[in-house]
């Protein structure tokens, strides 16, 4: 799923999906239940106040 | 004769290259990069701009500051050039501050803002009413005070209040860009 579909069903611009994913935007939680329901899973699945643990190898876990 | 030609070709591609090179610090070959790409990340027409704000209000500060240091004698110059030259200025410091204030994060109409988009624009705005009241409260008595010491003529205390006025409006102008610039850095490519 590209940045531009996720901002189109969530209400937001392409950017700042962008900024979400770098950790340098917080959500509100009205825009954090969007996303999560937008997947199907629960917003901790998505948004956690530490730091996820690192899922693929050579990317360091960023928290948001 | 084919060989020749390819010689020129690449010569030609280094010497572009080299050129590109050399005014890559001024964002101009990343804009033209901008246009060309279909990124949704790129907003073409509302860019952070984070240097053009710094040189206008660095401009006006100087406009402020000749009539400070250097005391002017109206009195020889005929009314019609001043009047010109005033609004000279306005028209330049003015045009120059809504194009930088509608080409900026900030220039797109606040009703298609984002929640993180109008986050940006209160803070920004916030900021930058903070910083020209704080600025008005500690140069208004600064101002009186160096009128006084010096012995301004009204030409010179009239010409220091527009030059203020212009500073102010260049500053509501563009303040609010600059902040909303250096907020959020640039966006790698998707």
């Amino acid at each position: 799923m590209s940045r531009r579909q996720l901002a189109e069903a969530v209400g937001v611009n392409p950017q700042t999906i962008g900024y979400l994913e770098r950790g340098d935007y917080k959500p509100s939680l009205e825009l954090a239940l969007k996303i999560a329901r937008h997947f199907g899973v629960a917003v901790e699945m998505v948004f956690s106040l530490d730091r996820f643990a690192i899922m693929t190898f050579g990317r360091t876990g960023e928290g948001e | 004769m084919k060989r020749s030609h390819q010689g020129m070709l690449s010569r030609l591609n280094d010497t572009l290259r080299w050129m590109d090179n050399t005014v890559r610090w001024t964002g101009f070959p990343a804009r033209v990069a901008d246009d060309m790409s279909d990124d949704p990340l790129v907003d073409r027409n509302h860019r952070p701009l984070r240097w053009f704000p710094i040189f206008y209000i660095a401009v006006s500060c100087v406009l402020l500051v000749l009539p400070l240091i250097w005391l002017l004698k109206l009195d020889h110059v005929r009314p019609g050039a001043i009047v010109a030259s005033m609004t000279a200025m306005v028209i330049c410091l003015m045009t120059g501050a809504v194009s930088i204030h509608t080409s900026g994060p900030l220039g797109k109409p606040s009703r298609e803002d984002d929640e993180r988009e109008a986050t940006l624009r209160k803070d920004s705005f916030l900021f930058c009413l903070g910083l020209l009241a704080a600025l008005n409260c500690l140069g208004q008595p600064s101002l009186l005070i160096l009128s006084h010491w010096q012995g301004w003529s009204i030409a010179q205390s009239a010409m220091v209040v527009f030059c203020t006025l212009m500073l102010n409006a260049v500053l509501l102008g563009t303040l609010p860009t600059l902040y909303a610039s250096w907020n959020f850095p640039r966006l790698p490519r998707e």
